[in-house]
């Protein structure tokens, strides 16, 4: 069951045609990763998502109905670039924006004091934001996300700027709240942290869609046309084998590739008969970054990006 | 429009400004800062420095020299030595070689001037002054009077007048103001209207001013410091524009009242007894109007100040932007305060009836003459039609431009915007 529909988004800024016939589905109860580089569309396409923007053509459907205010009431947006009013309080700050979501009251008090104390703010309730550290004013901005208890959270590279402690806290709150059933969805380039949070994805380049599903479907999809092997034989003669698209020599380890159909325990079944002495047979380990790298077909730019993760 | 959302963001903005130290100052320093500025004015016009003045008086006729010395010697500012007189009779030969005898004591100032008064003068009432600095208006001021009286006595002296008959003569002309107005009795008018006219005009424009720049500061910020993102993705943007314009609104209307505060006092007890040439010719209802013009103007004039500040992502460019609206604030604002002379023409009567003008104009017209109520009826038309012309457009402005980064736009760009589906 889809809980959101995403169906042939376009948008395009005078000549520039920022997201094309955008098209994806997010399942119910998933962690879903909308995942590009930077400047393929993720950021355009979650806000014509959450109605700050009105797309030139295409919708999206939340359970059905055309999604409007009823969408941006229930969920929590962290957007890439972030702010708050430099001069307002934290607390003023965080009963502001749940009021702006339509909560007001005791609940939402004793919420923003549960989080405060979570993220070890609670003595700085009554600072104002700008006296707060830049990784401090980052855990307000967060906790004004989930505070009015949204169902969706939308999280537009929530990891940048955070360091490895607050990135782990972060981890685990985006994990209790996806234990609780929210629906989240991840915009990241950060191909690492996709393939650890994620179940199904989204990639997005140039403003359109190159792939989409399920992590596991996908990553089965890829696995099999990729075989690392360890041994200390000269493999080039697979190469002659119908199943082998391409091998590459690395030294002791050599990745195969092979052609769509070919299956990996025909290709072990091959070494095997030539007494080949296998350490490695490696069918399933591509990585979320060589998937990407794949389907844009474009290698050397995105490992610089991946690559400091 | 109106929701709870656009509530909470209205709600933000009063509590925002109504506590903050600015508005509190505000509120206590402008109308100091607009009487300073009237008594440093009338200071500065009618200040004469400390400097003695030294004047020497020539006279033809020895008996007037002894008239004038009497006549003198009663005014004040010659009792109390600020300026100094010396009194001498010679005929016009010997005073021209005393001219140039002295010219150098004029010159280094040992002399400020000379007073020349000769025979002739009893026929034709003409002096002659000599002086470095002989366009001394302050000073002629000061002289004219005493020196007229003498001559008029010296003149009537032998034609057999009654003292009653010379007083007379040495009156001078005064026009006497009243209003004529439709529902009120036939009134002495005094300086009281013309001030509070001048004071609907400057506080109109620098409240205008000050608050829209507030507002364009405001949204400048919430721009650049992303925030505008975050509150997009709770209230949309007219929600958004709304509460801000009318948050702000209310706090202006609010402002203003208090600083009406007191003329509402005064013409409405008679506690105050103002003296007679200071007495206001004004309604309650004039005051709620002006009231109600300000809020318009507010409305119309920060719809405009957000969308400037929407279009640019620093202060300085939205500075150097802003100078259309300034215009349409500034030029309004000069045609008011140059209306005493006659409110009445005919390009005071347009611009009260004209889109943005006559948010200032209008106010301060109506404090001076009784305006006709079509003209009042067509002011407020004017204002509303101006104001739901207006509003969609700085929104749409407001709307694209808020999200919009990157270099500065052109005002061709801003143009093509309004086609643009947001």
């Amino acid at each position: 069951m889809y809980v959101l529909e995403v169906k042939e988004l376009t948008k395009s800024f005078g000549k520039i045609k920022a997201v094309d016939h955008i098209s994806f589905t997010v399942p119910e109860g998933s962690v879903f990763g909308l995942i590009g580089r930077n400047g393929a569309g993720k950021t355009t396409t979650i806000r014509m998502m959450m109605n700050i923007y009105l797309p030139d053509s295409g919708e999206v459907i939340l359970r059905g109905t055309k999604i409007g205010q009823e969408f941006k009431d229930k969920a929590g947006y962290l957007p890439e670039e972030r702010g708050l009013y430099k001069k307002m309080k934290v607390w003023d700050t965080l009963l502001y924006f749940a009021e702006l979501k339509g909560k007001t009251g005791r609940e939402i008090e004793k919420k923003a004091n549960y989080y405060l104390k979570k993220f070890e703010l609670f003595d700085r309730k009554n600072s104002k934001l700008e006296d707060l550290s830049k990784g401090n004013q980052q855990k307000i901005q967060f906790i004004t996300t989930i505070l009015h208890d949204p169902e969706f959270l939308i999280l537009d590279e929530p990891f940048s700027g955070l360091d490895p402690i607050n990135t782990d806290l972060l981890k685990e709150i985006i994990l209790e709240l996806k234990s609780q059933g929210k629906i989240i969805i991840l915009c990241t380039h950060l191909m690492d942290f996709a393939e650890r949070l994620c179940d199904h994805i989204a990639l997005i380049e140039k403003g359109k869609i190159i792939l989409h599903g399920s992590l596991s479907e996908i990553k089965t999809r890829f696995a099999k046309k990729n075989i690392l092997i360890s041994c200390e034989e000269d493999l080039m003669f697979l190469k002659d084998l119908g199943i082998v698209d391409s091998v590459m020599d690395n030294g002791n380890e050599k990745s195969i590739k092979l052609k769509n159909g070919g299956e990996p325990q025909e290709l072990l079944r091959q070494l095997i008969q030539k007494n080949i002495i296998i350490k490695k047979f490696a069918a399933d380990e591509i990585s979320l970054h060589e998937i990407f790298i794949e389907a844009t077909g474009e290698d050397k730019r995105l490992n610089t990006e991946g690559a400091n993760v | 429009m109106f929701n709870k959302r656009t509530l909470a963001v209205m709600k933000r903005e009063l509590k925002n400004r109504l506590l903050s130290r600015t508005f509190i100052l505000m509120t206590l320093l402008i109308p100091l800062f607009i009487f300073g500025i009237l008594a440093f004015q009338t200071y500065v016009m009618t200040y004469e420095g400390n400097e003695k003045t030294n004047l020497v008086l020539v006279t033809e006729q020895k008996s007037l020299t002894e008239k004038v010395n009497s006549e003198f010697d009663s005014l004040s500012f010659v009792k109390t030595g600020q300026i100094s007189v010396l009194y001498k009779t010679m005929d016009s030969i010997s005073f021209s070689r005393y001219l140039d005898e002295n010219k150098k004591s004029i010159l280094e100032d040992q002399i400020s001037g000379v007073i020349y008064i000769p025979n002739n003068s009893l026929i034709n009432k003409k002096i002659e002054y000599y002086s470095k600095n002989p366009k001394n208006n302050l000073l002629f001021e000061k002289l004219k009077a005493p020196l007229n009286n003498v001559l008029l006595q010296v003149y009537f002296a032998n034609k057999k007048l009654t003292a009653d008959e010379i007083s007379y003569v040495r009156e001078k002309l005064d026009f006497n103001e009243f209003r004529v107005s439709t529902d009120k009795k036939i009134e002495e008018e005094g300086m009281g209207n013309t001030i509070v006219s001048f004071l609907f005009s400057f506080l109109l424009y620098f409240s205008l001013i000050f608050t829209g720049t507030m507002m364009m500061r405001a949204v400048v910020e919430e721009k650049n410091n992303k925030i505008v993102e975050v509150l997009l993705s709770s209230v949309n943007s007219n929600e958004l524009m709304t509460g801000k314009i009318i948050g702000t609104s209310i706090t202006g209307v609010l402002q203003m009242a208090i600083w009406m505060l007191p003329l509402m006092v005064v013409i409405s007890t008679s506690y105050f007894a103002l003296p007679p040439e200071y007495s206001i010719t004004l309604s309650m209802g004039q005051i709620l109007y002006f009231l109600f013009n300000f809020f318009i103007a507010l409305i119309t004039f920060m719809g405009m100040f957000a969308s400037v500040g929407a279009i640019f992502d620093n202060d300085q460019d939205a500075q150097s932007g802003v100078w259309p609206l300034m215009i349409i604030i500034m030029i309004p604002f000069f045609i008011a305060m140059g209306m005493q002379g006659n409110p009445d023409n005919n390009l005071v009567k347009v611009g009260s009836m004209f889109p943005f003008a006559s948010l200032i104009i209008m106010p301060a017209r109506m404090s001076l003459i009784d305006v006709p109520l079509w003209q009042m009826l067509i002011s407020i038309i004017v204002n509303i039609a101006t104001l739901l012309i207006i509003f969609p457009i700085s929104g749409k402005i407001y709307r694209v431009g808020i999200l919009m980064t990157g270099k500065k736009p052109k005002w061709g760009e801003v143009v093509k915007w309004l086609k643009y589906k947001y």
